[in-house]
């Protein structure tokens, strides 16, 4: 079978150490923009070791709580973000993606279009879901759009659901359906 | 100025004892109907006294993202349910709420409704919150009902979040906006 399940046309989904991990993220956590299109959280920083010892921690549990990888990018093997899937994979077949691109010098270039597809081959034909959501803030049209480039359909918004730079912010609801991602045939 | 803020006209909100609330956990897990309404999980029994272990170990925990109450009725002070916010993010001032009447003699009597009018008062008037959030599941219309009715606005749909009785079932998302609950004007003193 001439088929790699975790790689795409632009990078390739890898398994990192801890402190390969660890120290990708302490860097990336120092940007605060990506911070702000990341998560909800205040933007703050951790030690390489502090890190090291969360992702271990999290690696020792059984089953794991979500199925993370590193994100390499095929052309020099350079890691350049993490992605992957957590949620209530069993019994609903449903679960939440999450991708995070933190070398910012290769934002927009389709890196993480492309490795938002293989997550997505990779839950529908690996994980047989039935569907995949996510969720991202209203001032990331660039993710929004890689997202629907990779099938993601808009669903809903929570009006108002972070409060940043001193006003509030929506929070939009897309999914795709094991159907849709079958009909568009990206993997 | 209302001297019980966490009274309403039929219910109020209590605290209670690991013991108390483990009897009726463990009670309440045995009416499947309930369970389809209240989660995604498979229904699993646990008996009383597992209940109570897990209670008390929450308690030991320290946490600042959830409050929880139970509900008990005023003419009666019969225990019927349960309601907390969840994912309380401070920094954002948003929260979502989860209800719950385990006994099912006082569903569709008010008794919901006016508990969540109760914890909405509470989350913007002294938590003082932005939002307040939900989710709904598609089956459950009683629920959405009494969601409108304290002010809850649809904001968007799940689309076959859920696999059970053979199909998929959506999952509706609500929220009401701080000022939407003041404009209502509803237990606002």
């Amino acid at each position: 079978m001439d088929i790699n399940i975790l790689q795409g046309a632009l990078v390739r989904l890898t398994a990192e150490d801890p402190e390969t991990f660890a120290k990708a993220h302490s860097r990336w956590d120092r940007d605060s923009e990506f911070k702000r299109l990341l998560d909800s959280e205040p933007s703050s920083l951790f030690s390489v070791r502090q890190l090291t010892e969360w992702i271990q921690k999290d690696m020792e549990k059984d089953p794991p709580p979500f199925y993370l990888f590193g994100i390499r990018t095929l052309e020099n093997d350079q890691l350049i973000g993490f992605g992957g899937l957590e949620g209530d994979i069993f019994p609903h077949g449903e679960a939440f993606a999450g991708i995070g691109i933190g070398e910012r010098e290769v934002w927009s270039k389709g890196y993480g279009t492309d490795a938002m597809k293989v997550i997505l081959r990779y839950a529908f034909q690996e994980l047989n879901l039935r569907r995949v959501s996510l969720d991202v803030f209203e001032y990331n049209p660039r993710a929004i759009r890689s997202y629907e480039k990779a099938g993601f359909v808009y669903e809903g918004r929570a009006r108002g659901y972070l409060y940043r730079e001193g006003q509030r912010w929506d929070l939009l609801f897309m999914g795709i359906l094991r159907e849709e991602w079958l009909a568009k045939d990206t993997g | 100025m209302k001297n019980d803020l966490l009274a309403g006209e039929l219910v109020h909100l209590t605290a209670e004892n690991p013991e108390v609330m483990a009897e009726c956990f463990s009670r309440w897990n045995r009416d499947t109907e309930w369970l389809r309404f209240l989660d995604t999980d498979p229904p699993r029994l646990l008996s009383a006294k597992k209940w109570k272990e897990w209670l008390e170990k929450n308690l030991e925990k320290d946490v600042t993202d959830e409050v929880f109450f139970a509900i008990r009725t005023l003419e009666a002070d019969t225990l019927i349910g349960f309601i907390g916010l969840f994912d309380l993010y401070q920094q954002h001032g948003d929260a979502l709420v989860a209800i719950a009447l385990g006994e099912r003699k006082f569903w569709g009597n008010g008794y919901g409704t006016d508990a969540m009018r109760v914890m909405l008062r509470y989350a913007f008037n002294e938590l003082n919150l932005r939002r307040v959030g939900l989710i709904v599941f598609e089956y459950n219309p009683r629920a959405r009902r009494s969601y409108e009715k304290v002010g809850f606005v649809p904001e968007g749909r799940i689309r076959g979040a859920m696999q059970r009785e053979g199909r998929r079932w959506d999952w509706l998302y609500m929220g009401i906006l701080r000022e939407e609950w003041l404009a209502k004007g509803i237990m606002t003193r």
